[in-house]
């Protein structure tokens, strides 16, 4: 079943030197209970894609979309109603979203008070429950103890457990590994894996770390200005990307070539999110720009499960 | 074998307790020994409260050092006061995480580069602004960057000045600490290729500090392991990524593509 829909979505902040387009066009399709990676690089409209799921776009912000359904509701009146009833964020920064001055068990708390009527009692026992099943130890003790005695692995789970107590089914992560150390990044990424299957979760999971989609998700989507470039299972993408930008970007990484060795760095500047683009956004960077890239939008090519915007009929390489 | 260009022996940085009656915490860097033969990069990795910072800074001398010994291209670095130190500073250039941060939005790049050299005693003058312009094209900036000051310029352009500013007066060495942690990873990858072409270029030693395994393997000629202020584990990069003797060295290389094709 499709949890989520997006066709054509776009954001555009109005300003006197002209539009900004923070997301151009981006085209999204999630199956319930799938990870889906959204993965691009600074600039290229993914976190913006989030809060317009969230509804928590900046004043001023105008969208647009084709499609933009959730389980079969529309989201671009119902961002808000969804917002914490079945959609919930897990953000970068964990320190961040959490309240420095309050404790755990208060803003447990203050989630279920909102979303769930219950006696307090009760939602005491649910917050221990929440909380043992992000892999807290000593659920109880930790009720009474504040944001900072924690380390920084801990706060994700309480934000994972504090997403979880609103009972959404569809969570947004963004980037929740990378103000984490490894070895712990990866233990969060476990957990998630664990509980999108223990409790038929859905994640979108925004990142522009390439290992992160390796680990944990199913399907990706690529962006770039602002625009879906490719779609397809995680594996696919990785092991044999179609896009130039995707095949670009996996070949940038420091692991690509052999120690010592030029890497291969994409030349160039992503356009501005001001800037009209006429044919395929990549073409002034790509590698293998044809004559008619510049100032021909790209056709869709491949299938259903996995389909990239792009002139060259073979795909990348 | 020449002789390395830095050599620590067993250094200790303990800081303060705080409290008077606080027993005094746990060193932040304990009995860490390390030797940079000239012209090579030695990689330091390891998670937050590994201690790599603050073996960076007692390197740089901005912390005080408990014990140990340090020597810098052959001097007693830790021995240095005053003018003596301030001298031989200039031998080390330093390039930080985030470059918005290192280089001041005040000033246009050309002062932020003739900064280094004026304070060494150069002139105002033609000379300056043709060393400042050569520098900036060395790091692959033409001088249309001068005038401009850091906030027009994207990450990794201002990236590029940070490593130009760290090679104004000749450094021998380059101490990099999170140089491309900030970056997206296409300009991670022109930074990285512009750092090993400046090491060919003037045969630079390099002590890069980061907690991105990849990176490091990608640039070091040795990787050097640190958990909780302790060398867990030091080698040739090959070896040490081939074959790591520490079950932590194997978790920091982390998931990933290659956790990935083991999966299925």
């Amino acid at each position: 079943m499709i949890l989520l829909e997006i066709k054509a979505l776009s954001v555009t902040f109005p300003t006197a030197t002209g539009a900004v387009q923070a997301v151009r066009s981006v085209d999204l399709q999630i199956e319930k209970g799938a990870i889906h990676g959204l993965i691009g690089e600074s600039g290229c409209g993914k976190t913006m894609t989030g809060m317009a799921l969230l509804g928590l776009l900046p004043k001023g912000a105008q969208v647009a979309a084709e499609v933009f359904r959730f389980d079969g509701m529309d989201l671009a009146t119902q961002a808000a109603y969804l917002r914490g009833k079945r959609i919930a964020l897990i953000s970068q920064d964990p320190a961040a979203a959490l309240n420095p001055v309050l404790t755990i068990g208060r803003q447990m708390d203050d989630v279920l008070r909102t979303h769930r009527t219950q006696p307090k009692a009760a939602r005491q026992a649910v917050a221990v429950e929440l909380l043992a099943a992000t892999g807290l130890a000593d659920p109880v003790e930790l009720l009474n103890r504040y944001p900072h005695q924690l380390s920084g692995g801990m706060q994700q789970r309480v934000v994972i457990a504090q997403a979880l107590a609103t009972g959404a089914d569809f969570l947004i992560a963004d980037e929740p590994t990378t103000a984490l150390d490894v070895t712990v990044g990866a233990q969060v990424l476990a957990l998630l894996r664990k509980l999108v299957s223990e409790r038929g979760l859905t994640v979108l999971m925004i990142t522009h770390d390439m290992d992160v989609v390796a680990a944990v998700c199913d399907r990706a989507t690529v962006l770039y200005a602002g625009l879906s470039v490719e779609e397809g299972p995680a594996r696919a993408i990785m092991g044999r990307p179609h896009h130039p930008f995707s095949a670009a970007l996996l070949a940038a990484l420091p692991d690509a070539v052999p120690r010592g060795h030029k890497l291969a760095a994409i030349e160039g500047r992503i356009p501005s999110p001001t800037q009209a683009i006429t044919g395929c956004a990549f073409a002034p960077r790509c590698p293998s720009c044809l004559p008619v890239c510049p100032d021909t939008p790209p056709p869709v090519r491949g299938n259903s499960d996995h389909r990239w915007a792009c002139h060259l009929d073979k795909g990348a390489r | 074998m020449t002789n390395p260009i830095l050599d620590v022996t067993d250094l200790v940085v303990r800081y303060k307790p705080r409290g008077l009656f606080v027993p005094p915490p746990r060193p932040a860097v304990n009995r860490v020994s390390l030797g940079l033969p000239a012209g090579t990069t030695l990689g330091v990795v390891g998670e937050s409260g590994s201690g790599k910072s603050s073996l960076l800074r007692a390197i740089l001398r901005l912390v005080p050092v408990e014990s140990g010994s340090v020597t810098f291209d052959g001097r007693d670095w830790l021995a240095l006061r005053g003018a003596d130190l301030r001298s031989a500073r200039q031998g080390i250039g330093v390039v930080a995480q985030n470059p918005f941060l290192s280089l001041s939005p005040r000033l246009t790049i050309a002062q932020i580069l003739s900064e280094p050299l004026l304070a060494r005693g150069d002139r105002h003058g033609s000379d300056l602004r043709d060393k400042t312009a050569a520098l900036l094209l060395r790091c692959g900036l033409p001088p249309d960057f001068l005038p401009r000051r850091a906030g027009e310029l994207s990450g990794g352009q201002a990236q590029r000045v940070a490593i130009a500013r760290a090679l104004a007066l000749g450094p021998r060495l380059l101490v990099l600490d999170e140089p491309t942690s900030a970056l997206d990873v296409s300009v991670q990858a022109q930074i990285l290729n512009l750092l090993m072409e400046l090491k060919a270029d003037f045969g630079l030693s390099m002590l890069f500090v980061t907690h991105n395994l990849k990176v490091v393997a990608h640039i070091a000629d040795r990787i050097m392991v640190m958990q909780q202020g302790v060398v867990v584990e030091a080698g040739p990069t090959e070896k040490v990524m081939a074959d790591p003797e520490q079950l932590y060295t194997r978790e920091l290389m982390g998931f990933g593509r290659d956790f990935a094709r083991s999966r299925s």
